[in-house]
């Protein structure tokens, strides 16, 4: 005779069962899961720590000057180029009145004056020279033929010789030492040699 | 289940009849008892059963709720690999940027057996590593053994590579190594480390307990930025004068924190062994050699400071007090003379400024040697300095203070010390009289370090203005740079070789400090064996070798380090920085 008691506790048996089985399969996928995140988080890791080194490598003081000498030939902060108190900065020009405004008058106005024409060749140039800062370097900036030859540059070795011509980039075109390692990668393999 | 009731025998009975309830006949005798044991062995095992259900109860609470889910499972399939340890510690600069790493350089190696097609490898290894012979290779994964190298310590690039290959068999074995992206430029600090990553130099051999123990990175009190232009600056000295060496370091005379340390001719940590492809004569020896910490010598003038100091601090002499320096002393063997020779009385202040080795002498015979003994002694100059460092000197001095040691030490000679020693003293000299001991590890900001009072402010503010006069007027000129308030002093020692004092064997020096109204940095830079040259009018000495480099030195890292330029003609800067002695005199010129 099956009893309702009895069945119960069978059907709770089985479900308990059943629902044992489930979580542990669970917990087993989420292990393998959390197994390969972390082989994978660790690999990641690696990989940081070279791209880290590589990044040091890259932007070591030695790498970043010749790099400036060859496309910013920017120099050392000038004690003159340093203010140090609000008092110190000049006050801004006075702009030139806004070309479009006086466009606008210049429209609304039935007969202009021959001055204050909107492409006026006197307002543009005064209102940009206020932009360009004052360099208060010793060098020249670099001439225009220096900047049209900037995107060779990226290109060709420092010593192409239609470069020659360009005042600022000829003071850097020290040849590069040829046993220094061009990337990380290199320097390693130089390692590896050396022992 | 259903019982056999054995007294419910009616067969009569409806099936939906039950029986009163009754207790339970039970029979009398052996039955009875039989009964009885089986019901205590039902109890017995039951609490039994009870027990182990209660005790995995027990545990279950324990792991799901007092620990957390924190429990390890204890079935290998599951076991998560830790991931390895950086076996060793990175080292960074004082702003982060990494100096050494640890990078890991796995071997490739196969195992024959289970290579497919080992011709098709070949090829394709060959091909990834063009140094390879595709006849070894061949060999190697014909040769039917179980592990053979392919080929030892890859760099990141070949893994990938050969990641990519994906041939079956071949496999990687882990293994670490150092690297040091920035190479030669922090060489001395940093040191090196052997083949099994122990330490070798610098910090790697110094603090290599430290190193191999924890895992965020070291961070140095060096700046990677202010570190090449020193050497950079240094390099340019050597250079110029065709010297031997140099060595050069910036200290922040508050805390102690070395800022750069350059000692040239340095070596390349990454392959310490390998010769210099620039200079293939330079030894082994000499390229390792630390100069600022290891290398001890008599720095000449620059000592001079502390003569004055000592007179000062102990009241032996005022600014006022006026010495002979007219005629050369002669002392038993000896003959004491001036090189900047005014030939007349010079006051305290113009024996520093121009640097008068006969009024130091007499400076110091007023003060007495155990005075002198006694003073540099407390400024550390006495004793092995101590920094993090594997390479330290001791200094050399003489065991009996003689009469003609006072004299000669009073211009800094006949006792050795190392650059390290000197520039901590003498920044405790400039900082208002607090001696700390150096260090190259970064201190926490705004912390300065437990110092030691070792001389009183009034004597380090007079000081200041003394060494500022030296800049301003003295041998020092060419170390000025304007907007910065430098004050110094130069030393140019003749160098021993063997007993005697080698003619035109020069060791330059200039200690130079900024803004030397309110004392933020100091830079000592020394040069080794400098010849002289076309533009320095045949002249090697500090003034004109070490002291322009100092200029141009300051100039550079000032902006760097945050230090505002000043009106140096500004009127409070001059009321800090006159000596009062000398006011309303005519200086004459050096």
């Amino acid at each position: 005779m099956i009893r309702v008691a009895t069945l119960f506790w069978l059907v709770l048996v089985s479900a308990t069962g059943f629902a044992m089985f489930g979580v542990k399969y669970q917990v087993q996928a989420l292990e393998d899961e959390l197994g390969r995140t972390k082989r994978a988080t660790t690999a990641e890791e690696h990989e940081i720590r070279v791209l880290d080194a590589e990044w040091a490598y890259l932007t070591r003081p030695e790498m970043l000057d010749a790099m400036n000498r060859r496309f910013l030939s920017l120099s050392p902060i000038a004690t003159k180029q340093l203010h140090t108190t609000a008092a110190d900065i000049p006050m801004r020009p006075v702009p030139p009145a806004p070309v479009e405004a006086a466009a606008m008058v210049a429209a609304a106005e039935p007969p202009p004056p021959p001055g204050a024409s909107p492409n006026s060749p006197e307002g543009v140039p005064t209102l940009t020279a206020a932009l360009i800062p004052v360099t208060a370097t010793s060098e020249p900036p670099p001439t225009q033929s220096a900047l049209r030859a900037m995107p060779a540059l990226l290109e060709r070795p420092a010593s192409a010789p239609q470069l020659g011509k360009a005042a600022p980039v000829k003071a850097v075109a020290k040849p590069a030492t040829p046993h220094r390692a061009k990337s990380l990668d290199d320097l390693i393999a130089q390692i590896m040699t050396s022992r | 289940m259903v019982a056999v009731q054995p007294f419910d025998d009616n067969p009569c009975r409806p099936r939906h009849f039950k029986p009163p309830p009754c207790a339970p006949v039970v029979p009398e005798g052996p039955a009875r008892q039989a009964l009885e044991t089986c019901r205590s062995r039902l109890f017995l095992t039951s609490l039994l059963f009870a027990c182990v259900f209660a005790a995995v109860a027990l545990r279950i609470v324990e792991v799901v709720v007092l620990e957390g889910g924190s429990a390890q499972s204890h079935m290998p399939r599951f076991r998560i690999p830790a991931p390895p340890a950086p076996a060793r510690a990175d080292i960074v600069d004082r702003n982060g940027k990494l100096l050494a790493t640890t990078l890991d350089t796995p071997s490739v190696y196969a195992t024959p057996k289970q290579i497919l097609d080992p011709a098709d490898a070949t090829r394709k290894l060959v091909k990834a590593f063009p140094s390879l012979k595709s006849g070894d290779v061949y060999a190697k994964l014909t040769s039917g053994k179980s592990f053979v190298y392919i080929k030892r310590r890859l760099t990141p690039r070949e893994q990938y590579e050969v990641n990519q290959l994906g041939i079956p068999g071949v496999q990687f074995q882990h293994e670490e190594r150092r690297v040091y992206p920035d190479g030669t430029l922090t060489a001395h600090v940093v040191g090196y480390t052997g083949i099994d990553n122990s330490g070798f130099a610098g910090i790697e051999r110094g603090l290599d307990d430290t190193l191999k123990d924890r895992r965020d990175p070291l961070q140095l009190s060096l700046d990677l930025r202010i570190q090449y232009v020193l050497r950079e600056e240094l390099q340019r000295v050597i250079d110029d004068f065709t010297a031997k060496g140099a060595a050069g370091l910036i200290m922040d005379v508050n805390t102690g924190e070395v800022l750069a340390m350059v000692s040239l001719p340095d070596f390349d940590p990454n392959q310490p062994g390998a010769s210099d492809p620039d200079h293939p004569a330079l030894s082994f020896a000499d390229r390792m050699f630390n100069r600022d910490t290891l290398g001890v010598y008599e720095l000449g003038s620059i000592f001079k400071i502390f003569t004055v100091a000592m007179a000062l601090d102990y009241g032996t002499s005022t600014l006022a007090s006026t010495y002979d320096a007219s005629h050369p002393i002669n002392i038993g063997r000896f003959t004491i003379g001036d090189y900047h020779g005014k030939h007349r009385v010079l006051s305290v202040p113009e024996i520093l400024m121009y640097s008068s080795n006969i009024g130091a002498a007499k400076m110091a015979m007023a003060a007495g040697g155990q005075k002198q003994r006694e003073f540099l002694s407390r400024l550390g100059l006495l004793k092995t300095p101590k920094i993090e460092v594997a390479e330290i000197g001791s200094p050399h001095y003489p065991g009996k203070w003689r009469d003609v040691n006072v004299m000669t030490i009073a211009f800094g000679h006949g006792i050795s010390v190392t650059p390290l020693s000197f520039a901590s003293a003498a920044a405790a000299l400039v900082n208002g009289g607090v001696l700390r001991q150096a260090t190259l590890v970064r201190q926490p900001p705004g912390h300065a370090p437990q110092g030691q009072q070792v001389l009183s402010p009034k004597t380090s503010e007079q000081m200041r203005k003394l060494m500022r006069l030296v800049v301003e007027h003295g041998t020092g000129t060419m170390a000025a740079a304007p907007g910065y308030v430098v004050g110094g002093k130069t030393g140019t020692a003749d160098k021993v070789s063997g007993r005697h004092y080698a003619d035109r064997k020069l060791l330059s020096s200039f200690v130079g400090v900024f803004p030397i109204n309110d004392p933020k940095y100091l830079v000592l830079t020394m040069v080794d064996e400098p010849h002289p040259n076309k533009q320095s009018h045949g002249y090697a000495t500090a003034g004109w070798t070490v002291a322009p480099a100092t200029s141009r030195t300051v100039q550079r890292i000032a902006p760097l380090l945050g230090v505002e330029p000043v009106d140096e003609s500004s009127p409070e800067i001059q009321r800090a920085l006159t000596v009062d002695s000398l006011q309303g005199k005519k200086i004459e010129a050096y």
